[in-house]
């Protein structure tokens, strides 16, 4: 009897609490949750082991003498370096259109508007590469030894290199080794805030602003302290991301949506441009910030014995012009470029493009992007037109011995490519997508930014396919429907 | 920050050197559509021939039907077409002829248009041109005679107001000669170009070149150019056969930027806004703090209170791109025309008939659609012919998150939660009883830390008082208003207002004020009167003041104080932004019941009245703080509002608290006794025997009836309290108390079958034989028995549970207070799908919060009464296990 009463008991308790609670539950009116939770798809930073004295005693004569001892404790990360585009600089190999072979991407094979191609310029362009000894064809990708771990790992800040990749003089390596860690800001700064040969010249977006950038700046690394390793997720050593500037296809990419939701809004008109709009295009309203950045380059002035200022001109490197809050291009974009591969004709009377956005507003996967477009007059075989990789660094290089023609001779020679003996300067333009800098949403956009009566806004509409502002003229929707169906009728006729 | 001008000059300069891309836009753009036109004087001859001012009404009259737009336009009458003998206009005052800004009198301004027959004169027709007709776009009165002669055909006349001009310098009047004057056409350029010269109007108006102001508004269009030697027009922007050129044709359909010139300021550049852009002509901002721009506050170069986080902009719609002529259209324009729901037939949803667009572009009306505010009573006919809110907006789509809905769509308006509030300053006070060393009224600022107008005071804004007022729908809703109130001298039999001149010569001498004047007022004889000094707050100020306008001539001084209401509905929110929290309203510190500060202090003692007839109830209360400043307060309870919440009769809860007390007491002292008597002298032990008393189902609901009214009162309190419970979300307790009265009455109406259907119900049924006998036995045992240890007077079994007390106090909780509070919950809660219940929330609330009152009482009774059983405990312990010990006599 008793046993039953105090089941009884519980039995009614739960029926009770169950029955007031089951009605909250039914009947207690929703919050409408939508909302993202992009933290949750941060990546989690584990303690990293302290590599005290113990651990890497030194003291170490080279780099390559670090680099195996590292291998003794992280016998895999050899082989997977090997396979880093961070050590390979190879992409590929993509079928191009209009190219009978593949061709292969990365920066050891295509050129740039900057300073052009590493061919027969390694050493000065190898200081960033995540290895040592690179100086030349015979560098060999396939020896662990020759990959750099410091110079992701390292943590003191003294860790420097010079050309061909090596330690600079003076660097503690014992210390450095000691000191390695998670990626910093610093380490994935130490080259790509200094592309294209100083701080802040290359992307627009990516300068060493953002070593410590405050809220405003961006709002990743500077209000949440983000390192670069938390978007670019890495696995075995393989980064995760990739650029126009030297891959041609859109694997590995990187998206906001990694961690926000597609449609993060709260207001429905806002949410229904994402299908049109990258983030990136309210989200970063201007680039260079902080520092300046180089946006047009003119190889064709430089030898000359004039006051030189590294913004504006250098006699090694011609005519610049720097611009710092700066107003990004934009243009569609779904990841897919047109690229010029070294040996491509050119019309020097048209602007080369290097690497432009193919898409437009009829590819229901553009999307309009902010760019940075780097625009330059770089030398070309005149007789032959296509563009040239002129040897500037070391013996007989234009930096050496300001002899374009020798320098385009010594070019063409290591790059395999015919030079004719004539060369001149064509127009050229490179896309650098903008996607760093990201603005507090404080900062973003507003409608009318772009929505201008008068149309006065930021966006071209005509040049970007609209028949005109889509507010007045109506979205892309029917377009893509009209390029749609022509398709379909397309593969019916086939 | 981001859009600095220099900033784009770069980018400007950037798309003009791309080497590739579109080519650069050109700088002015010329009316794509608009024909070329020769610009034509008065005469219709060529400007070019004569010289003369150029008229619109030939000019755009080639074409445009110009009388009817002139004849249909509001803004051109400002209510000279329908003036009225000074003093005739119903809720006016006794100097006003008109609801417009001809004839209507703007305290704030001050100068009043001198109605006929008046011996002392302030403004005639020409001069009202001069000050009032700054901000007036021609045509009415500016040209026409009140029987509608054209001005210019009037002969001087001294002592008509139409043909008079008064000087208050020397105060000479002297007849106005129009035919050199010129008059003003309603001007087209002011709204249908892009950068008008206003200024440059406006400065015309002002020296007495009437005719001259529509031309000066091209002034820097390069069509004209005022040269010393007068107007010349330049040949060289037209083409040879007199028209204009078609690159200098720059007219365009009116942007918000041509309405704020007169109406307010509207910034809708990427420069941040500045101090400097809002203008003192700017009346609309200056009144009530309304600006409209799509800038954000923290983009702005306002100082600004809480600014970085301030990242909304001034108005969502601007923001949207909407410009002012989206709402307030021109009422033929087919674009936009739409009959109202009230005349439209029921079976249509839309009216697609449309009059064809030429017809519309030769006579665009040119009544606007507006909406009904108090500011601006002018055109009733046309009050509401703007769209409302929900014409555009489906609320239903967007408020499915909020209560009670459509009881909040009836008794708020939209822009009491969208326009929670003004982040600038706005006026507050004019007081024209004194007046500055600069000659005009001190007035006082809401919205900001220090003296208005410097650019270093810190804007902190200010919420809005809420009014209620009736709707284009006839409902009475809570909007939104800043109040301005003005108090000045009449004088004079009809009463007029004390005239400037007449203020300024008794107050001041020269640069300073007159001798007795400052000795009257100077408190701490420094030579100067600061802001508390320069009142009229003594008797002896009061009439020294009096004195010395008796000294003039005036009679029958007396002091008026009047409220000018004015209507806020620009700076519109987005949901984000709007008023959401309930206990913004739903609290001690409602929102609604919030007052507002007229004034720093009541000059003359005279309580202000508010203007004119403005829809408004005024059912709330002038106060006076205890530094002497006047405010306002609305009364919420005279509106018939009753806000959970906020709303409580102080009575309901003083009787609650009473019964509540005394029941407290009564067992304190019962229970007391009860100790004291068992600790000095042990109650003998009765045999016990164990009875199976409450069935498993009894208890069930029993206990489930418990633990929903503990929590019943537990959220109720909250309701009924939520000032005391901050950190609770009154949003979140209101459904869950409705959910629990749910459960409540489900759970009574099983109990209530259980107890019909197993005759239980008997048990609560007082016997009527032998029932007060029964009772008195019974409260003989618990005022005396209990004490000596008696045995209870009934044996408790489980055919007869209840003890007669018990039976008549269950009788009374079931039939009277449960009912009539599941009554009430249920009407109260029936406001959510029937809002016309809401009206009887006033009394349908209390009568729940006093019946709570008695369930609460009740509980710590029944709760004491549970350890009068034979052990302290037995009677607990029987309602949980079923099983109860009862004393084993009798049986």
């Amino acid at each position: 009897m008793r046993k039953f009463k105090r089941r009884s008991w519980i039995l009614g308790a739960m029926l009770t609490f169950g029955a007031i609670a089951a009605a909250l539950f039914l009947f207690l009116p929703r919050q409408a949750s939508n909302r993202d939770d992009p933290w949750a798809h941060v990546p989690k930073h584990p303690v990293h082991t302290e590599h005290t004295v113990t651990l890497l005693a030194g003291p170490f004569e080279s780099g390559q003498e670090v680099t195996q001892a590292c291998l003794q404790c992280h016998p895999n990360a050899g082989a997977q370096m090997l396979q880093s585009s961070h050590f390979t600089w190879e992409h590929g190999p993509y079928d191009l259109p209009g190219h009978d072979e593949p061709v292969l991407g990365g920066k050891k094979y295509v050129i740039n508007n900057f300073c052009i191609g590493i061919t027969s310029n390694w050493p000065p362009c190898t200081a960033c590469h995540a290895g040592y000894g690179w100086e030349d064809e015979t560098f060999d990708f396939s020896d662990v030894a020759n990959i750099d771990c410091l110079v992701c790992h390292e943590t003191t800040g003294t860790y420097v290199k010079k050309n061909g990749g090596y330690p600079a003089e003076g660097v503690d390596l014992a210390a450095v080794a000691q000191s390695v860690g998670n990626p910093t800001r610093s380490n994935c700064g130490s080259c790509h805030f200094n592309g294209g040969g100083g701080d802040a010249v290359k992307h627009g977006d990516l300068d060493t602003s953002l070593t410590f950038p405050n809220d405003e700046l961006d709002v990743h690394m500077g209000k949440h302290d983000f390192v670069c390793t938390d978007c670019h997720r890495t696995q075995d050593h393989q980064i995760g991301g990739r650029s126009i500037s030297v891959s041609m296809d859109t694997a590995n990419q990187i998206a906001c949506t990694d961690c926000h939701l597609a449609t993060p809004h709260e207001d429905s008109r806002i949410n229904n441009h994402t299908a049109s709009v990258a983030c990136q295009t309210c989200h970063i309203p201007e680039f260079a910030r902080k520092l300046a950045t180089k946006v047009e380059w003119d190889w064709s002035q430089a030898g000359l014995d004039i006051p030189q200022d590294p913004h504006e001109y250098l006699k090694i490197k011609g005519a610049f012009v720097y611009e710092d809050d700066v107003v990004p291009d934009y243009a569609w974009s779904n990841g897919e470029i047109e690229r010029y591969i070294l040996g491509d004709s050119i019309d020097p009377a048209q602007v080369t493009h290097m690497n432009s956005p193919t898409a437009d507003i009829t590819d229901p996967t553009a999307r309009i992007w902010p760019f940075k477009i780097h625009r330059a007059m770089q030398i070309y075989d005149s007789e032959y037109n296509y563009l040239l990789v002129p040897k500037t660094y070391g013996e007989g290089g234009y930096w050496v011995d300001f002899d374009w023609g020798e320098a385009a001779r010594l070019g063409a020679e290591a790059t395999g490519l015919a030079y004719s003996g004539q060369y001149d300067f064509a127009p050229t333009d490179m896309y650098w997508p903008i996607t760093h800098m990201v603005a507090p949403k404080e900062q973003a956009l507003q409608c009318d930014t772009c929505h201008v009566e008068n149309g006065e806004g930021i966006l071209d509409w005509r040049a970007l396919g609209y028949e005109g502002d889509p507010m007045f003229y109506g979205g892309r929707a029917a377009r893509l429907l009209a390029a749609q169906s022509a398709v379909n009728s397309e593969g019916g006729a086939k | 920050m981001m859009f600095r001008p220099r900033k784009w000059l770069v980018v400007l300069v950037v798309m003009l050197t791309a080497w590739l891309g579109v080519a650069g836009s050109a700088l002015a753009d010329p009316s794509p559509l608009h024909p070329v036109f020769p610009f034509l004087d008065q005469d219709g001859v060529n400007v070019l021939e004569s010289g003369r001012p150029v008229s619109t009404m030939q000019t755009c009259g080639g074409c445009h039907d110009t009388a009817y737009i002139a004849e249909h336009s509001y803004h051109a009458a400002v209510g000279q077409d329908h003036s009225v003998a000074a003093g005739q206009v119903a809720d006016g005052r006794a100097w006003d002829m008109s609801r417009g800004l001809y004839g209507k009198w703007d305290p704030i301004l001050y100068r009043y248009l001198t109605p006929d027959g008046d011996a002392l004169f302030d403004l005639g027709a020409p001069d009202w041109i001069q000050t009032y007709g700054l901000r007036h776009v021609g045509g009415g009165p500016a040209q026409f005679s009140l029987d509608g002669a054209d001005l210019s055909t009037l002969s001087p006349a001294r002592g008509d107001p139409q043909t008079t001009s008064h000087d208050p310098a020397t105060g000479q009047d002297r007849a106005w000669d129009w035919q050199a004057s010129g008059t003003v056409e309603m001007n087209c350029f002011l709204c249908h170009i892009a950068e008008p010269d206003n200024e440059a109007r406006k400065a015309t108006l002002q020296a007495g070149q009437f005719g001259w102001a529509n031309t000066a508004t091209l002034l820097g269009s390069g069509l004209v150019e005022k040269t010393a030697d007068g107007w010349l027009w330049d040949a060289a922007a037209f083409g040879a056969d007199g028209a204009l050129l078609p690159e200098n044709v720059l007219v365009q359909s009116a942007t918000s930027n041509n309405c704020g010139q007169c109406h307010g300021a509207v910034h809708l550049e990427n420069d941040p806004l500045i101090c400097a852009d809002i203008k003192a002509s700017d009346w609309s901002s200056m009144r009530t703090g309304q600006i409209y721009s799509g800038q954000r506050l923290s983009d702005s170069g306002l100082n600004m209170a809480g600014k970085e986080g301030l990242i909304l902009p001034w108005d969502i719609h601007a923001e949207r791109n909407l410009k002012c002529t989206d709402c307030h259209f021109s009422l033929n324009n087919p674009a936009y025309q739409q009959e109202s729901e009230l005349t439209r037939p029921d079976y249509l949803t839309y009216d697609p008939r449309r009059q064809p667009l030429g017809d519309y572009l030769y006579r665009p009306n040119h009544d606007f659609a507006k909406g009904d505010t108090a500011q601006h009573p002018l055109a009733p006919e046309l009050s509401d012919s703007m769209r409302q809110c929900a014409e555009c907006h489906d609320s239903a789509e967007t408020h499915a998150w909020l209560p009670y809905a459509e009881t909040h769509m009836n008794a708020v308006a939209c822009e009491s939660c969208h326009i929670p509030k003004m982040y600038t300053a706005a006026l507050e006070s004019n007081d024209w009883t004194v007046l500055t060393l600069a000659g005009v009224a001190p007035s006082t600022h809401r919205g900001v830390e220090g003296e208005c107008g410097n650019p270093r005071d810190l804007m902190i804004g200010y919420h809005p008082i809420l009014l209620p007022q009736a709707d284009a729908d006839g409902v009475t809703r809570l909007s939104p208003f800043n109040l301005i109130t003005t108090w000045y001298w009449v004088q004079g039999e009809p009463e007029r207002p004390v005239r400037l001149e007449d203020l300024q010569a008794i107050y001041l001498d020269g640069d300073g004020y007159q001798a007795d004047v400052l000795a009257a007022f100077d408190a701490n004889k420094d030579g100067q009167l600061d802001e508390t000094e320069l009142r009229l707050d003594s008797d002896f100020k009061i009439e020294l003041i009096r004195r010395r306008l008796q000294g003039l001539g005036l009679q029958n001084l007396q002091i008026r104080g009047e409220v000018l209401p004015y209507n806020i509905s620009h700076n519109v929110v987005s949901g984000q932004w709007a008023t959401k929290e309930c206990d913004a309203c739903h609290s001690d510190d409602s929102r609604i019941a919030q007052s507002l500060p007229l004034a720093p202090y009541t000059p003359g003692g005279v309580t202000p009245t508010f203007a004119g007839n403005s829809g408004i109830s005024l059912s709330g209360d002038f106060t006076t703080d205890s530094d002497g400043a006047l405010r306002y307060a609305p009364n919420i309870a005279a509106e018939n509002l009753y806000l959970p919440g906020h709303n409580r009769l102080p009575w309901v809860d003083i009787v609650g608290w009473l019964a509540f007390l005394g029941v407290f007491a009564g067992i304190l002292g019962h229970g007391g006794y009860r100790l004291y008597l068992s600790a000095k002298n042990p109650p003998p032990a009765h045999e016990l025997k164990s009875v199976y008393m409450y069935s498993f189902y009894e208890r069930l609901w029993h206990w489930t009836q418990a633990i929903v009214i503990i929590l019943l009162m537990a959220t109720g309190i909250v309701i009924h309290r939520p000032d005391q419970f901050g950190a609770i979300d009154f949003g979140l307790v209101v459904p869950v108390h409705n959910i629990l009265a749910i459960v409540l009455v489900i759970n009574a109406v099983f109990s209530l079958f259980y107890h019909f259907a197993s005759g239980e119900i008997k048990q609560y049924l007082p016997r009527p034989a032998g029932f007060f006998s029964q009772g008195l036995l019974q409260i003989e045992f618990y005022l005396r028995g209990i004490f000596r240890g008696d045995p209870h007077p009934f044996a408790k079994t489980p055919e007869r549970k209840l003890n007669p007390l018990q039976q008549v106090t269950y009788f009374a909780i079931l039939n009277l207070l449960l009912p009539a509070q599941i009554l009430t919950g249920l009407l109260m809660f029936g406001v959510s799908l029937w809002p016309d219940l809401a009206v009887h929330l006033p009394y349908l609330a209390p009568i729940h919060t006093l019946v709570a009152w008695f369930f609460v009482s009740f509980l710590v009774l029944h709760i004491y009464l549970t350890t009068t059983g034979p052990t302290l405990t037995a009677d607990l312990r029987g309602m949980i296990t079923g099983w109860d010990q009862v004393e084993a006599h009798g049986q």
